[in-house]
């Protein structure tokens, strides 16, 4: 082959590049900064007003000792990532506590990363695994189902046997975990089950698009405790790590957060600032381009 | 006259579920939780009628040469290995340990990549956006803007600011516009289940 030959293929393969290439420098700038993350000062990302956190971590001191918790995982895969770090921070500080764990979701979505949870549980061998109870279907018909039964017939084991010494159901339960994000949030909790068990306590660690739905609850008291944002999730789970000395790792940096954020900015800006000089500020319309 | 068994129907079971909530009774619960128990198995036969569909759609697509012939083979596939997995002879069902892996290595991470990748596709649908709908996508990258300003990860004084002034539009505008929403639905569907329930409806028949 010819040097002018092998010139020619590589300005083609570096031509078919071009247009991926600013996807592949963000790329990389935010994994040049996740690297980069752990030596920043200036830069916090947990939430500083800690009311939400000392809440939800003040519901499950209040538990009573070796309590019967459920975590219902109905998670959306989509905005799990935002709440992931807090989601592992609430299993590890209910693990601490002595709290029996058993894991139901009510949607295909929350049974997958369920699933995924149980399997990362597993392979830490760190902590005892959440009893399995399944993917209950019927959406909110299969929720009021299991507030008089939520254990598969075929399920089997001591944390089995103590919420079928509790009479099976929801209700024998000190304390309900939400995982929300998926149709059936908390909401769906307070609606169908808060109202059959009005004493059940019920805490949430939901994405930031919730939280107007689900604040009126915990300002009404049908929701113990409620994390519903990035940064209040963040400040949770650090306050987790504090509390144990012990890493789950799922933190995210606050620096390529913020290398995400201004590249979003300066995306923002360039393409607006290219279509205002293009069409100049007396014709700007919403119309498209001829 | 189907109509008018239909609205009974949804009169007696509404009311049903509503006395059971009042009122605390044995017969009425084993009611109530017959009503439930059905509702359940319906829910169930839609999502295998919808698997169903979903099947029947792809296979035809398959079948006639068009469309994405690659993604409904990966498709039927994927499905395909996910019921064997689940259904074959001494399977567990969802809690099978081939089904766990499958869905914890394999269809958990992929979704995940997937919707990492919205970030960097909303930032290019932002830019055609202005392109094709300059006002509209105008105010939405503004208010995008205004709202990423606000949550930038910065420490100290100016970061508590941020925060605060982020936790209000929150708890004001954003709350105040949802909870309007989330009320007129609320009774917009309170009326219509009414509606339904007294069987005032009957005029379309």
């Amino acid at each position: 082959m010819t040097s002018s030959a092998s010139s020619a293929l590589g300005s083609q393969a570096a031509a078919r590049l071009r247009p991926a290439a600013p996807a592949l420098l963000l790329l990389v700038l935010l994994v040049v900064a996740s690297l980069l993350s752990g030596g920043v000062s200036g830069l916090e990302l947990a939430s500083p007003d800690r009311s939400r956190v000392d809440q939800l971590r003040g519901a499950i001191a209040d538990l009573p000792d070796h309590p019967l918790v459920l975590i219902a995982f109905d998670a959306d895969l989509g905005t799990y990532p935002e709440i992931r770090a807090a989601t592992r921070a609430a299993i590890d500080d209910l693990a601490a506590h002595g709290a029996q764990l058993a894991i139901v979701s009510f949607t295909p979505e929350g049974r997958a990363i369920a699933a995924a949870e149980r399997e990362r549980i597993a392979r830490a061998g760190t902590e005892q695994v959440p009893a399995d109870l399944g993917f209950v279907a019927g959406a909110e018909a299969g929720l009021v189902r299991s507030v008089a039964s939520v254990v598969p017939a075929s399920a089997s084991g001591p944390v089995i046997d103590a919420i079928r010494q509790g009479g099976g159901g929801i209700g024998a339960f000190d304390m309900v975990l939400i995982v929300s994000g998926s149709d059936l949030s908390a909401r769906s909790w307070v609606e169908q089950v808060g109202t059959r068990l009005p004493k059940l306590p019920m805490v949430t660690i939901a994405p930031t698009f919730l939280d107007p739905e689900l604040e009126p609850y915990l300002r009404s008291g049908q929701l113990t405790a409620l994390v519903a944002t990035l940064r209040e999730g963040v400040a949770f789970a650090e306050a987790v790590e504090a509390a144990s000395g012990r890493s789950s790792g799922s933190i995210i940096g606050s620096l390529p957060m913020l290398a995400g954020m201004l590249a979003a900015l300066g995306v923002l800006a360039e393409a607006a600032s290219r279509r205002f000089s293009r069409r100049g500020p007396r014709r700007f319309s919403g119309r498209a381009a001829s | 006259m189907r109509r008018t068994i239909l609205a009974g129907i949804v009169l007696v079971t509404g009311l049903l579920i509503l006395v059971d909530l009042l009122l605390v009774n044995p017969s009425l619960t084993d009611a109530a939780g017959a009503v439930n128990e059905l509702l359940v198995l319906l829910a169930a036969a839609a999502a295998v009628g919808g698997g169903a569909t979903l099947v029947a759609h792809h296979v035809r697509v398959i079948g006639a040469g068009d469309g994405d012939s690659t993604g409904s083979i990966v498709l039927l596939a994927g499905m395909g290995a996910i019921l064997v997995a689940g259904l074959r002879p001494g399977a567990s069902g969802s809690s099978d340990p081939i089904v766990l892996w499958l869905v914890a290595a394999l269809l958990a991470p992929i979704a995940a990549s997937l919707f990492a990748l919205l970030f960097i596709f909303l930032l290019g649908a932002v830019r055609r956006g202005f392109v094709l709908r300059a006002r509209e996508t105008s105010l939405m990258a503004g208010a995008a803007a205004v709202v990423i300003v606000l949550l930038l990860p910065v420490g100290g004084q100016a970061g508590d600011w941020l925060a605060a002034s982020a936790g209000w539009v929150r708890d004001v505008p954003l709350a105040g516009v949802f909870r309007g929403l989330l009320i007129g639905t609320g009774i917009l569907v309170a009326v219509s289940a009414a509606r339904s329930m007294l069987a005032l409806d009957r005029d379309d028949e």
